[in-house]
């Protein structure tokens, strides 16, 4: 890659930037008169109607039921209250409060307690949602704890004691929290939600301009053409987007922190040697950074995927709410940066920053957070240049082939990529919603409800309204004995292997206490051993497989079978709807997928499937007994040694099922045949 | 020069299938040449073109441009190539002499080249009013030269034109044409394509008619002449595609 050919698309797309009327205004002018505008007019708004408030006052009703010197000095030191009114309560006071006639009612009542102590009862009545309502509160109750006091220092008087006694233990405040700290919490809160969102707007305003606008405008196969290199290209605009993000961000800022000073300063906020925390404000900065190259990235990819500028607008709307929705977990109190969470994009980042402006944060918290978004954006970069670098993806407006368009029609296939997210986010919903409000009736009829109601059964309907051989399109071929012989050692060492990762996984991150004991009820039902089996291994076993197997396959064909394995394995792991144990379910569903589309028969994939969930059931049960106790770690853990027979038996069972297997006869002929 | 040899494009189709848009074609042209791409919309003119000027890369075959192929240098073949296409945008917000500019370094030519060129096809085609002005106020036949400027800011030694004179009017593709000449005359290696009969019988040199992918035939206009018993361009045209369909229907039958 030549630097000095990135440097030339960089300069022209800011040129094109800083000639843009309305990314100039809206990264640059707007920013700068919005917030002083805002927070000062907001803020002068505010004073003013404190003001206001507190002189109009409100008129209360007071209802003295008790109507004895005590009583009398109640109702009497209430009236001392400024710009108050207090009238008796007449009949019609309930209707004069609910006319909003009056602001609240003061009831006085009053009991003996078994001393023969005479207690008042003094019953506010307001409506909180009213500013004047709490204004009736909060004055009204101030005035009678001053009027507790006097009673009570007056009664301890009578008594010839020291009226000090009323405050023998004292509670001093001392906060060490001092106002740069409690400034910094408050920037804490709203301020990584703002930073994030003005960053993905930055980058959104030139994003979908710089690819999708070029195809848009046709410049982009002139660019093409021209002496450099597409990753070049890639990088160029990447870049541009980057700077941009950073750019509205780094504006935004300055003109918010000048604005949040000017209110603070006015609102009478100690400002005694408070400031804006300048330096975590730049090591932020830097922690934003590779947030931006990662929104840079996704918002490339997407630009280069669009047709056109509308298009990638649209698309990025879901990237926008999702992004929105994980800053937002800045305003959560209770919720710290952990390793795990210090995982999550854009969340990782929000928390970071909170923690980062009350100056209480781990390094390798602040590590964590800008290697693992790194990580991601190397992904999402690579992928933009994919993208660039796909002819299907650069030209999708591409009708200059008005010749095979025509054909195209002719042939319909329902097994396309599309129908199947399709059917998938049906069933994944139709899982979230229905089966698990199934399995929380009743664990064991609910699984086995779901499995066979949800999962198997429409594979079965969808194949026969469709009017396709079942047989072939589900793979539903009897295997050779060769291949079924070798599934127990491939399953059971593949199980090992997984269960192993699972247990480091939980290691380094370990499950949150709840989530162990929703697992531990699939192994504490109320059945017998068989029928455990029966609910978690061989009802999963056969209508997984039909989906994930069967049907989910002949959607992706046209990615190869690497791509179909994989594909299926994701959706795979997705569709348990379980985080902790994405990454263990992938990589069982990229063993069981390739088992069954190299094979042509989906029976080895589900007697794999069936043996990997009996042995996480087996092992629970026995794991006291016989020579199993020698394997295992504590109840439900295996030793770490165990992997290393799995990691021979594996690979070796794989190699000779690869070898007695021949590659099934390509795909899409079969289903060509069919149609 | 440009070289090709059996290219094949194959293009996916929706439901898995597979599309030839450009099936098995073989052609050359010489420096000093220029050579006419002639077919209908969607006989594959396009593809090749895109093919020739690394945009696309092909499933089969070779092909080179000024002796580089296509595949193995492609970034040799674009240093080497000028292209321009009838509807190519311009980057509306520059101004004619950023525009080339630009173009020229990412060809890396020397800024004091890029000025040198740049200021001799202003004379030559007349653009002083508007090389400050931005792209957006230009007229299409403003837009046109700056495009001509542009595909040849690195003074290439072979030119592709796709349709270039497609929805232009007449003036304006007369200057193409005269640029398409004056190249010629340089020396260069031209290859154009249109679906217009007229503009192939008066400026090429070679005539290389494509029908749905396949090469139908290709030669000189005499040549084809002679061979259809047809002196007119439309109807020696129409006698390659009849002979074309009529093999692809017997081919049919036999299979």
């Amino acid at each position: 890659m030549n630097s000095k050919k990135i440097f030339i698309v960089f300069g022209k797309e800011w040129l094109e930037v800083l000639r843009d009327k309305r990314t100039i205004f809206t990264t640059f002018l707007l920013p700068l008169i919005l917030y002083p505008l805002l927070i000062i007019g907001f803020n002068a708004i505010m004073s003013r109607q404190t003001g206001v408030l507190e002189e109009r006052g409100a008129s209360v009703a007071v209802q003295d039921s008790v109507l004895n010197p005590v009583s009398a000095r109640i109702v009497k030191s209430l009236q001392d209250i400024e710009h108050f009114d207090f009238l008796p309560a007449s009949e019609n006071v309930d209707y004069l409060y609910e006319n909003k006639d009056i602001h609240g009612i003061v009831t006085i009542r009053d009991s003996l307690d078994s001393d023969g102590l005479r207690l008042y009862h003094v019953s506010v009545q307001f409506d909180a949602a009213k500013d004047q309502g709490q204004l009736v509160y909060d004055k009204v109750s101030s005035k009678l704890h001053e009027l507790k006091n006097e009673f009570a220092e007056e009664h301890i008087k009578a008594l010839d004691a020291n009226p000090k006694i009323m405050s023998l233990v004292q509670v001093h405040k001392v906060d060490t929290a001092d106002s740069q700290k409690k400034l910094g919490m408050i920037l804490g809160m709203f301020l990584p939600y703002i930073m994030i969102v003005m960053l993905l707007t930055g980058a959104s305003i030139v994003a979908a301009d710089l690819v999708a606008g070029e195809k848009e405008r046709k410049t982009l196969e002139t660019l093409l053409v021209a002496g450099i290199d597409r990753r070049e290209i890639v990088i160029g605009k990447y870049l541009t987007i980057i700077s941009l993000g950073m750019l509205n961000l780094i504006v935004n800022l300055f003109s918010m922190s000048i604005s949040v000073q000017l209110m603070l300063g006015q609102s009478g906020f100690d400002m005694a040697g408070v400031s804006i925390p300048f330096k975590a404000i730049l090591l932020l900065l830097a922690t934003m950074l590779p947030l931006a190259t990662l929104f840079a990235a996704l918002l490339l990819s997407i630009s280069t995927f669009s047709r056109n500028m509308k298009e990638a607008r649209s698309y990025e709307q879901p990237i926008m709410m999702v992004s929105m929705i994980l800053a937002m977990v800045s305003f959560l109190p209770a919720i710290e940066l952990n390793s795990m969470l210090a995982l999550i994009p854009v969340v990782n980042i929000a928390l970071i920053f909170k923690a980062v402006m009350v100056n209480d944060y781990q390094v390798s918290h602040l590590l964590i957070t800008i290697f693992s978004t790194l990580a991601l954006d190397a992904f999402a970069i690579w992928g933009s240049i994919k993208l660039f670098n796909s002819e299907s993806v650069l030209f999708r407006s591409e009708d200059d082939s008005g010749g095979f368009k025509s054909i195209k029609k002719d042939r319909k296939n329902i097994f396309t990529p599309y129908n199947g997210i399709v059917y998938f986010s049906i069933a994944l919903l139709a899982l979230y919603y229905l089966g698990s409000r199934w399995q929380m009736q009743d664990m064991v009829t609910g699984l086995l409800k779901t499995q066979i109601i949800l999962i198997g059964l429409p594979v079965i309907v969808i194949v026969m309204l469709l009017k396709q051989d079942g047989d072939k399109v589900l793979r539903l071929k009897l295997p050779r004995l060769k291949e079924v012989a070798l599934i127990p050692f491939i399953a059971i060492s593949a199980s090992v292997i997984v269960t192993i990762l699972a247990q480091l996984i939980n290691e380094i991150f370990p499950f949150p206490e709840e989530y162990l004991e929703r697992m531990s009820q699939l192994f504490e039902m109320d059945l017998s051993l068989w029928g455990t089996l029966l609910v978690v291994a061989i009802a999963p076993g056969i209508c997984e497989e039909l989906l994930f197997r069967g049907l989910m396959p002949r959607f992706f064909e046209k990615f190869g079978m690497v791509g179909n394995v994989v594909i299926t394995a994701l959706l795979f792991a997705a569709f348990h709807l379980d985080p902790f144990r994405f990454v263990p379910v992938f990589l069982l569903g990229m063993l069981l997928g390739y088992l069954t589309l190299r094979s042509g028969s989906i029976f080895n994939s589900m007697l794999s499937h069936a043996i990997n969930n009996s042995l996480a059931i087996l092992l629970v049960t026995f794991a006291n007994t016989g020579f199993l106790k020698k394997l295992m770690m504590g109840e439900d853990s295996l030793q770490y040694w165990v992997v290393i027979p799995a990691l021979i038996v594996l690979p070796l069972s794989l190699y000779i099922f690869h070898k007695v297997t021949r590659p099934e006869e390509s795909s899409y002929e079969v289903i060509a045949k069919e149609l | 020069m440009i070289t090709v040899e059996n290219l094949v494009k194959e293009f996916p189709l929706k439901d898995g299938g597979k599309f030839n848009a450009v099936d098995g074609i073989s052609f050359d042209s010489k420096d000093g040449e220029i050579v006419c791409l002639l077919g209908v919309n969607g006989a594959g003119k396009t593809t090749t073109m895109r093919i020739l000027s690394t945009v696309f890369r092909p499933t089969r075959g070779t092909a080179s441009i000024a002796g580089w192929d296509i595949v193995k240098n492609p970034e040799k073949v674009r240093e080497n190539l000028g292209f321009l296409s009838g509807d190519t945008g311009l980057y509306n917000r520059l101004r004619p002499h950023e525009f080339i500019r630009y173009f020229g370094r990412l060809y890396s030519v020397k800024d004091s080249e890029i000025t040198r060129r740049m200021n001799e096809m202003v004379e030559l085609l007349d653009m002083h009013d508007f090389m400050d002005k931005k792209i957006e106020f230009l007229s299409t036949g403003m837009k046109q030269k700056v495009s001509i400027v542009r595909s040849i800011i690195h003074d290439p030694q072979v030119m592709i034109f796709d349709e270039p004179t497609a929805g232009l009017d007449i003036l304006t593709a007369r200057n193409i044409i005269s640029f398409i000449r004056k190249c010629k005359d340089e020396g260069k290696c031209v290859l154009f394509s249109t679906h217009i009969m007229r503009e192939a019988e008066r400026l090429a040199d070679r005539i290389v008619l494509i029908h749905r992918g396949k090469l139908l035939a290709s030669g000189t206009l005499e040549e084809l002449r002679s061979e259809a018993g047809e002196s007119d361009l439309d109807d020696i045209f129409v006698y390659y595609v009849n002979r074309f369909s009529d093999e692809t229907e017997v081919l049919a039958h036999e299979f």
